[in-house]
């Protein structure tokens, strides 16, 4: 019983971790600026695809994929902030949100008619025997991925939080103006912004890869469950979307196993509900109240 | 009699009957295809009232139609009802599922919203799926061909027609209100929320009936098409179902019913017309939205004339606003208005009474026991350095936020139980520190808002009054004219409030604020930004309000001299406390005042 | 500075478009309004209407279906007229219900073809079953299972390849007995979206009948975790699996076995799992225990005969297959058309609806073969009370990384 629960435990821990990977830049873009993202998924397909590319096309190791689909990903993300977003970025969040609505679903369709595949298989970062703790069998892959993936969370979270650049696009996003009269440049620390929450994006393409497969499913997946992460982690807070995507995976592992494995979808949708209704900053809030 | 407003109201629904009946030459299958379209323009209709009205992203739609599609074939299937009555049996649904998606909805806004709607979409095409005994699971419902009264509509130009009349009437209720009172509400609600709630609307409400409507509409227009897709599953109503009907607003147009009409007909056939490139038709979509925000952000209806005049700023009759022409034309009258008055006697209860009012964010005391008196038919200034807690203290007498300690009373009714939109009710209204006028509404449709009468069954009433042309409507527009001609802005009735210079913009307000003949106008930093000439002109234009209608004054200034001019006594505030509270000449030379402000120190004797 | 750059973007997106539209919906209308027994059919040419799904999630049905009836009619022309006329496709993108019904509508009513072929799964192939039975147009069912597809009874709807839900369940039932002779305790994974579905409906009479105990677990479409899934398939102890759902998801189920504690059952697959690409998901060494049925006596990838030259023929045309392809959508509606074109034939010069159906109804053992093809599918025989064409399933195992019929 116990060791189930342990397997169940971790193999949501795995999806989690690549949701957190998603949800985190979702929410570097956000808290930057101030734009909602629903493009994102398509950041994640096309660092997936490139790992594909590297792993199974050309035959380089996992460590070139990570690297290649972040920047791919970063670049796809800096193009659009720079080609459509720009000019669009004084217009009201509405007309935004749906740019990236109807950019992310167009990404995912050119993926569809360019790659002309159900699916493109990707095969594992790590065989070898798998660790046994009591009943319960933990693959290297998923601890590979949970860990990866948080590593490369935390690192995201640090960047922001301390770096130069990180502390340019903070300052961005919580005073434009002051922010330009300091010297930073606006146009800048959008891009970078963009960069960033782009590479992340890829990253999770690339930790996903294996265990998704390529399709253009990928993209409405990862971008719903990204997203329901960082609103149970609170939108504007980059370790409550490492933990909501944590918790999202778990979440759902478990409903799945305990409630009903048809339920699966539900679940996630219900506690995204149920967190806005209840506890709408999320787990982490970070925004502050404003006055009239 | 063309520009009336029946006729504008009755126009979309003629056109879509007008359309169907044209259909009636085509071969079967574009007969078909225009079924399928004026069902859109139903579709794309209702959601002109919610995404392009209220602004609020919706990506339900998918589920409203199902439910609607669903519950009317089980209607007729299980229970043998009628066609017909099936069909209202689908909109009530589709009114339920609006109110609870609403419910909850309306406590976001922007990408929170989209979520809540998004969890609601999913959650039910999910239900329809594993509720496989009622709905047929994946696999599908077999829908039957309607019939009325025993004739089978199973041909297409009967169908077609029977379409066009359903969906005629189905859309009146929608432009019914979208024209009239409500839907001018609901652009006041996405200009400005807080300058909506003053005026008396209920932001939720509004958006939550907003809902309720177009979701009754839409699963209306879901089970009026079921029969014709003969065979109906859940996943034909999923995501990509919602996220493509967005697309009839957005490139239709957003600002009025006619772009999520004309939206929805275009969007719908254009998959029939693009059979050629089908493989690219999704990316051909996605890039038509794209160029739309880019290019064309009110849409395509906005790029034809008739259209154009409703949303262009028409300078109708350009140059300088005149000045308020009842205070001008009598010299006599200036100069007596040009001295202000001193206080008059205290009438008992004053009409508004300030105790110990406090407010805290965090460790910060915005405003910390505060007290005064405001009594009737008086003008009261208000004034203190930046961060000494006016505005907020503006605010916990309007409502928009709730004092911690201490209570306002408000000609003796203490307001705590009071919300914000009732106010208006009791004779107080507001500007505000930055220009809050409804941007996307005309100078007269601001002032008109103005009047109160902004509650959900009064603003439907109105609307029906409006589109009849009925007493009622002609006094509401005499009464914004007159209020317009006021402050000074009459010639720029119909231009759209957003064109406005600041200056007019507070002028605009002044006039919202005073048309309902409050008993006190709380004004918050009206002549900040403006010229010497404008200020004074408003200065004479309150001294006049409070002479002839008797309307008390709260003014909010930094600029001493206009206050001192304007007031019979000023508080003043500093770091949250009352510092000084007292006729307005011995205010401006008290010690306390001026350190406060100026920083002086006392000089040695 | 954005004022100038809209300007100029307006006026160019709004020529293109008006352009676009103005000549594409204000062609002409013919004005002719119902169909017709002899439409489609001119002296030289027989004209068939097709649809199915080309892009969205089911693309993999509709887009091979289209491109192997497109590579048999090419063959079928270059071998010679049939009966003086050569035949002539003309393809509708159809996913949705409702998209089907108007592609039915349009290719029957606008376009006026001679025959339709559905190469459309499930519901799409239902709704416009429903609507052909009102028009009488026949019609060529080749990859739709569902029961709905076939009741009730119309004579002008034929079926090829894929038989119904219940023959292909006891050719997966057998398999079971085959893989575990006594086997007790079999797990199902079924997908929760139609064809699965209508599977499940009909396999757990027989799986019952069978005297074997179900334990039922469910997915989405395009599920790719299944751990909760297979923990519980361990819990209960199964001795089978069987997944109803696409190759992706068996290959990740079947992947992610071993470490939730099922790494030693016996896996059966339904149609849509036995794909060679489900090999490059599970890895070479773990496929070794899979079972399978397919609806074609060759997998494209084995190396008898008419597969190989299939294959080649194919290649020559659409040039090198991307992965997965040719599958068995290909194969089918590559073959099935020449079943249609051995009916269409043997009606004689005189083609009418009654015509072809009288003759359709009369095929024994049809195949490619008759008319100069590959005999890459079952053959299939049709009589007036059953259309169904073929019942035939090919038990299918994986040897060395790729699936083969064993017959």
């Amino acid at each position: 019983m116990i060791s189930e629960f342990v397997m169940i435990v971790v193999g949501g821990l795995k999806m989690g971790a690549i949701y957190s990977l998603t949800a985190i830049g979702i929410v570097v873009i956000h808290k930057a600026t101030r734009t909602v993202n629903f493009a994102h998924g398509a950041f994640v397909l096309c660092g997936a695809y490139v790992t594909y590319g590297v792993v199974e096309v050309l035959h380089i190791g996992y460590w070139a994929a990570f690297i290649l689909a972040s920047l791919a990903a970063g670049l796809l993300a800096t193009v659009l902030e720079f080609g459509i977003l720009r000019p669009i970025r004084q217009a009201d969040s509405f007309a935004v949100i749906t740019a990236t609505i109807f950019i992310g679903i167009g990404l995912a369709e050119i993926y569809r008619l360019v790659e002309n595949t159900e699916m493109l298989a990707v095969g594992g970062m790590i065989g070898g025997w798998p660790l046994f703790i009591g009943d319960a069998m933990i693959t290297r892959e998923q601890i590979a991925v949970v860990v990866g993936a948080t590593i490369a969370a935390t690192f995201g979270i640090a960047i922001f939080a301390y770096a130069r650049f990180g502390r340019g696009m903070r300052a961005m996003a919580s005073n434009p103006r002051g922010a330009v009269i300091c010297g930073y440049s606006s146009d800048a620390m959008n891009a970078l912004a963009w960069f960033v929450g782009g590479a992340m994006a890829g990253l999770a393409g690339a930790f996903a890869a294996p265990s998704t497969g390529v399709s253009a499913e990928l993209s409405i997946l990862m971008v719903t469950a990204g997203f329901a992460a960082a609103v149970i982690g609170g939108f504007d807070s980059l370790k409550g979307a490492l933990l909501g995507g944590l918790i999202l995976g778990v979440a759902e592992t478990l409903a799945a196993g305990y409630v009903s494995s048809a339920m699966k979808n539900a679940v996630s949708f219900l506690l995204i509900f149920v967190v806005l209704l209840c506890r709408p900053q999320g787990l982490f809030p970070e925004a502050k109240i404003r006055n009239v | 009699m063309f520009s009336g407003p029946l006729v504008r109201v009755l126009a979309p629904s003629l056109f879509l009957l007008a359309l169907s009946v044209a259909g009636l030459g085509l071969p079967s299958y574009w007969q078909y295809v225009l079924a399928l379209s004026v069902s859109a323009a139903v579709i794309g209709s209702a959601l002109a009232m919610l995404v392009g009205y209220a602004r609020c992203i919706t990506i339900a739609t998918g589920a409203m139609l199902a439910i609607g599609a669903y519950s009317g074939t089980l209607a007729v299937l299980r229970f043998d009802v009628p066609f017909l009555a099936a069909l209202l049996i689908a909109s009530v649904f589709g009114a339920v599922a609006g109110f609870v998606l609403a419910v909850p909805g309306v406590r976001f806004r922007s990408h929170n919203m989209a979520m809540v709607t998004f969890v609601f979409q999913a959650v039910v095409i999910i239900v329809l799926r594993q509720s496989k005994s009622l709905t047929g699971g994946a696999e599908g419902l077999q829908v039957p061909v309607p019939h009325i009264l025993g004739f089978s509509f199973s041909d297409d130009g009967h169908f077609l027609v029977l379409c066009g009349v359903l969906s005629a009437l189905s859309i009146l209720p929608l432009v019914l209100l979208l024209e009239g009172a409500f839907g001018k509400n609901l652009r006041a609600v996405a200009s400005n929320e807080n300058a909506a709630r003053a005026f008396g609307i209920n932001v939720n409400l509004h958006l939550v009936t907003a809902f309720v409507w177009s979701s009754a509409v839409i699963a209306c227009a879901g089970a009026i098409m079921a029969p014709r897709f003969r065979i109906i599953d859940p996943d034909s109503y999923g995501i990509l179902a919602s996220i493509f009907a967005l697309t009839y607003p957005i490139v239709g147009g957003m600002s009025s019913i006619w772009g999520g009409l004309m939206g929805g007909i275009v969007l719908r056939a254009l998959p029939e017309v693009l059979r050629p490139v089908a493989d690219y038709l999704e990316l051909i979509f996605c890039v038509l939205v794209v160029l739309t925000i880019l290019f064309f952000p009110q849409g395509f209806a906005s790029m034809v004339p008739g259209f154009a005049r409703r949303k262009a700023a028409k300078n109708v009759g350009a140059g300088e606003p005149t000045f308020p022409r009842n205070v001008i034309e009598d010299k006599n009258m200036i100069e007596r208005l040009a001295a202000p008055a001193t206080s008059p006697e205290p009438l008992g209860r004053p009409l508004l009474r300030i105790t110990g009012v406090s407010k805290s964010y965090g460790a910060l005391r915005a405003v910390a026991d505060v007290s005064f008196d405001v009594p009737h038919h008086a003008i009261h200034g208000l004034m203190g350095p930046n961060g000494a807690g006016k505005t907020t203290l503006f605010n916990m007498v309007s409502g928009l936020t709730l004092h911690d300690q201490g209570e306002v009373f408000f000609d003796g009714m203490p307001l705590s139980t009071v919300p914000v939109e009732a106010r208006i009710g009791l004779g107080m209204t507001r500007t505000f520190q930055h220009a809050a006028v409804f941007d996307k509404l005309t100078c007269l449709d601001n002032a008109r808002i103005g009047i109160g009468r902004n509650g959900i069954w009064q603003s439907t009433i109105r609307s029906a009054q409006w589109a009849l042309s009925l007493r009622q409507a002609s006094a509401e527009y005499k009464a914004a004219m007159g209020a317009l001609d006021a402050v000074g802005l009459a010639a720029r009735a119909h231009a759209l409030a957003g064109s406005l210079s600041l200056g007019d913009q507070r002028r605009l307000e002044i006039a919202r604020a005073i048309i309902s003949q409050p008993k006190v106008i709380l004004l918050d930093e009206p002549v900040s930004g403006v010229s010497i000439d404008e200020a004074e002109s408003l200065r004479l234009l309150l001294i006049t309000i409070n002479r002839e209608l008797g309307t008390g004054i709260v003014i909010i200034e930094h600029n001493i001299g206009f206050l001192v001019s304007l007031c019979m006594r000023i508080s003043v505030m500093s770091e949250g406390r009352v510092i000084a509270d007292d006729d307005a000449k011995v205010v401006v030379n008290d010690a306390h005042v001026r350190r406060a402000y100026f920083g002086e120190r006392e000089t040695a004797a | 500075m954005r004022t100038k750059f809209m300007k100029v973007g307006r006026r160019a997106v709004i020529k293109s478009i008006a352009t676009g539209l103005a000549t594409s919906t204000f062609g002409v209308f013919p004005r002719l309004a119902f169909a017709d027994e002899r439409q489609g059919v001119t002296d030289t040419e027989i004209l068939i209407g097709g649809l199915g799904p080309i892009t969205g999630p089911t693309a993999f049905i509709g887009a091979p279906g289209r491109d192997g009836i497109q590579l048999a009619i090419e063959k079928i022309n270059e071998t010679g007229p049939i009966n003086g006329r050569k035949l002539r496709l003309t393809y509708e993108h159809a996913a949705t219900p409702a998209e089907s019904v108007a592609a039915a509508k349009k290719l029957t009513e606008n376009d006026k073809v001679f025959v339709l072929v559905l190469a459309s799964g499930s519901t799409g192939a239902a709704a416009a079953a429903d609507y052909v039975r009102s028009a009488k147009i026949p019609t060529y069912n080749i990859f739709g299972a569902t029961p709905i597809i076939r009741e009730p009874f119309a004579r002008n709807i034929f079926h090829g390849s894929m038989p119904d839900p219940v023959v292909t369940g006891s050719e997966m039932v057998n398999e079971i007995f085959k893989a575990v002779p006594n086997a007790k305790k079999v797990g199902v994974l079924a997908g929760t979206y139609a064809f699965p579905q209508a599977n499940l409906k009909a396999m757990t009479p027989i799986l019952q009948k069978r005297g074997l105990e179900v334990v039922l677990e469910q997915f989405d479409a395009n599920a790719n975790d299944y751990t909760a899934q297979l923990v519980a398939f361990a819990r209960q102890r199964v001795e089978v699996i069987l997944v109803l759902g696409s190759y992706t998801e068996a290959g990740f189920a079947i992947k992610q076995a071993p470490d939730k504690g099922v790494g030693d059952v016996a896996w059966v697959l339904d149609g849509s799992g036995t794909n060679d690409a489900i090999v490059s998901i599970i890895g070479k060494e773990n496929s070794k225990n899979l079972w399978g049925y397919y609806n074609a006596p060759y997998f494209p990838s084995q190396s008898e005969g008419p597969i190989v030259n299939f294959v080649k023929i194919w290649t020559a045309k659409y040039g090198q297959p991307p992965q997965g392809r040719p599958s068995l959508y290909d194969i089918v509606s590559y073959g099935c058309t020449y079943v249609m074109a051995q009916a269409i034939k043997n009606a004689g010069r005189d083609l009418t609806w009654s015509s072809l159906m009288d003759s359709w109804e009369k095929l024994h053992n049809a195949k490619p073969s008759d008319l100069g093809g590959y005999d890459v599918i079952f053959p299939e025989t049709v009589s007036a009370a059953d259309h169904q064409g073929n019942k035939l399933v090919g038990p299918s195992r994986i040897v060395d990384g790729k699936w083969k019929v064993i017959p």
